[in-house]
């Protein structure tokens, strides 16, 4: 009992101490508080019917009133799948390309060489997506854009790629690789930086060339490395890129571009949808801690090191 | 060298990829650079640009005129100055409490953190707060909610826990308390991991767009990033739809190419220092994180 408040005394003791270390955390503290959770705590709204005059506390609870008229929302299925569909291609195509390479720009030896390359290969990571949605449409205008001047010199006739359904994904994945590869291998050559310069000899003196060493000594030693980053893409698969979507495209391409997080601004923002849309949130973010859980399973059973 | 044949190849391949996707990275600069500064008459057709054609500077003369240009970038200017100080300054402090052993609760306030990169409101109720709080249509909307983000926390907490106990302690013998550590021995300690966050912060703030879609109705209160998007807006449209005369529209794509570049202009010039930080940034934050 005794030694119990003596515990207690103690640690008021320390905090009193540290009251300046508390005075420190306490804007950022109150900072996150507001702005993240108090809008973690504004998705009851998602089971309620939420009226703009009674607020979020008073608003009338509608159980899960929402979500079933999110699921009967005729383009709710074609959403969802869009979704899925743009980020499983820019996983497919996106997840490897920086790790291939990654894998290249670690055989550069020259060290200026390789330092200029990176620096460029950088770059477009740090423009806005606006900014480039501007160079995209510059290159891809039916009237004046260079692409469609090449077609044209072939002989085919232009096309205005921005409005076409068949190319939209495409374009869609082509450009996050093009902007976020390079990025990508920061992590990656990072990995490579630690590997024992022994093995590299041992297998020289094994008679392997450059591809066989970077296939069985460099990309064996990022392995942790790979796993960790796909595990945190599945968790984002529902998230096929806000930003690139909402500012490429158009009604005319909705059917193969409209995505969940478009749905929920237009739905939620520009209609005033509040309820309807956070259930559509809600219903993402679920799906993305349920799959970032069961990779991390997954990636564990299997014998590596998960996320947690 | 010793080099076999195939490595040779193998190396001559290599550098011919690198040198084909860093031409493919810098061709649309050097293309926007070209047609920005081409004779608007003869930019009709489009095409390729190697050097431009004619020569005119009104392209730059008809932005810089343009008063929504001005007060985007004055926006822009602003905000990104208020956001970058204020949230730099408050990353740290939080970073730096955190860092500290010693301190009750350490670990409850790192979950604390860490939880808002796994789970978040989403877009609707931070809307909601925004406007319940009655900050839309202010520039504080623009700034504030931005400030604080776990990642950066937790890049700079790993900075201060590896500075060395000694200095601080030294200070505390001669009597300093924990603020006056932190403001007078730590900051000075850091000016690097203060300058990496200090970018990342500016190249966010700058590049931030859709704030300004989401909080903002009056047009003068408009980010940079808001206006250019307007003005890329309107040109595919003019295209699109064609009714437009030729000459109109080919002044606006010239007129479109220099203002993509002036906007892009503040990330170019800070870009060699970004560089000269943020692989190490990177790298703790995606150790950490």
């Amino acid at each position: 009992m005794l030694s119990e408040t003596a515990i207690r005394k103690s640690r008021w003791k320390h905090m009193k101490r540290d009251k300046y270390l508390y005075l420190l955390l306490l804007p950022g503290v109150l900072l996150i508080f507001l702005f993240k959770y108090v809008p973690m705590y504004g998705i009851v709204i998602a089971f309620k019917d939420y009226n703009i005059l009674l607020g979020v506390l008073e608003s009338p609870w509608v159980g899960l009133k929402q979500f079933e008229r999110l699921f009967r929302t005729p383009d709710f299925a074609t959403i969802f799948a869009n979704t899925f569909i743009i980020s499983f291609y820019k996983l497919i195509f996106g997840f490897p390309a920086p790790i291939i390479l990654a894998l290249l720009l670690n055989e550069l030896k020259n060290g200026l060489f390789k330092r200029f390359t990176q620096s460029v290969l950088y770059l477009p990571h740090f423009l806005s997506w606006v900014i480039f949605t501007g160079i995209i449409v510059a290159f891809l205008n039916p009237v004046d854009g260079m692409v469609n001047y090449i077609l044209s010199t072939l002989g085919m006739r232009p096309i205005n790629f921005m409005i076409i359904p068949d190319y939209f994904r495409t374009l869609l994945v082509s450009t996050h690789i093009y902007k976020e590869m390079g990025w990508g291998t920061i992590i990656y050559l990072a990995a490579m930086s630690g590997v024992n310069p022994d093995l590299y000899e041992a297998a020289r003196v094994d008679g392997a060339n450059r591809l066989k060493q970077m296939w069985h000594v460099t990309l064996p030693s990022i392995r942790s490395v790979i796993l960790i980053l796909m595990i945190l893409d599945l968790g984002n698969i529902l998230d096929a890129g806000f930003m690139q979507v909402f500012l490429l495209y158009n009604p005319l391409v909705y059917e193969v571009a409209d995505i969940i997080d478009t749905y929920v601004y237009r739905v939620g923002i520009q209609s005033a949808n509040y309820s309807l849309a956070t259930a559509a949130g809600v219903f993402k973010s679920v799906i993305a801690l349920v799959l970032i859980y069961s990779a991390n399973k997954i990636v564990q059973k299997s014998g590596n090191n998960g996320l947690w | 060298m010793g080099m076999s044949r195939g490595d040779r190849l193998f190396s001559f391949f290599n550098h011919l990829v690198m040198i084909i996707l860093a031409i493919a990275m810098i061709y649309p600069f050097w293309y926007l650079i070209m047609a920005s500064l081409s004779d608007p008459k003869l930019t009709a057709l489009g095409g390729l640009y190697l050097w431009p054609r004619g020569f005119s500077w009104d392209a730059y003369i008809t932005v810089l005129r343009d008063q929504s240009f001005w007060s985007g970038f004055r926006v822009s200017i602003l905000v990104t100055i208020a956001g970058t100080a204020i949230g730099t300054f408050l990353t740290a402090t939080t970073a730096y409490a955190i860092s500290k052993r010693r301190l009750q609760g350490r670990m409850v306030v790192s979950f604390y953190i860490l939880f808002t990169m796994l789970f978040s409101g989403g877009l609707v109720p931070s809307y909601l707060l925004i406007k319940e709080l009655g900050m839309l249509n202010t520039l504080w909307a623009l700034i504030i909610p931005g400030t604080l983000s776990a990642f950066n926390i937790f890049v700079m907490r790993s900075f201060f826990v590896g500075l060395p106990e000694e200095v601080e302690e030294a200070a505390k013998i001669d009597g300093a308390n924990d603020l006056m550590v932190f403001f007078r021995v730590v900051l000075p300690l850091s000016k690097a991991v203060l300058a990496t966050i200090g970018l990342f912060m500016a190249v966010m703030y700058w590049n931030d767009f859709f704030s300004t879609i989401l909080y903002i109705n009056d047009k003068d209160k408009w980010q940079l990033q808001a206006v250019l998007r307007n003005l890329i807006d309107q040109a595919v449209q003019s295209s699109g739809a064609g009714p437009n005369g030729d000459q109109i529209h080919v002044s606006a794509f010239t007129v479109r190419a220099a203002s993509i570049l002036l906007a892009t202009l503040p990330i170019l010039l800070v870009y060699p220092f970004l560089q000269k930080h943020f692989v190490k940034g990177a790298m703790i934050g995606s150790i950490k994180g």
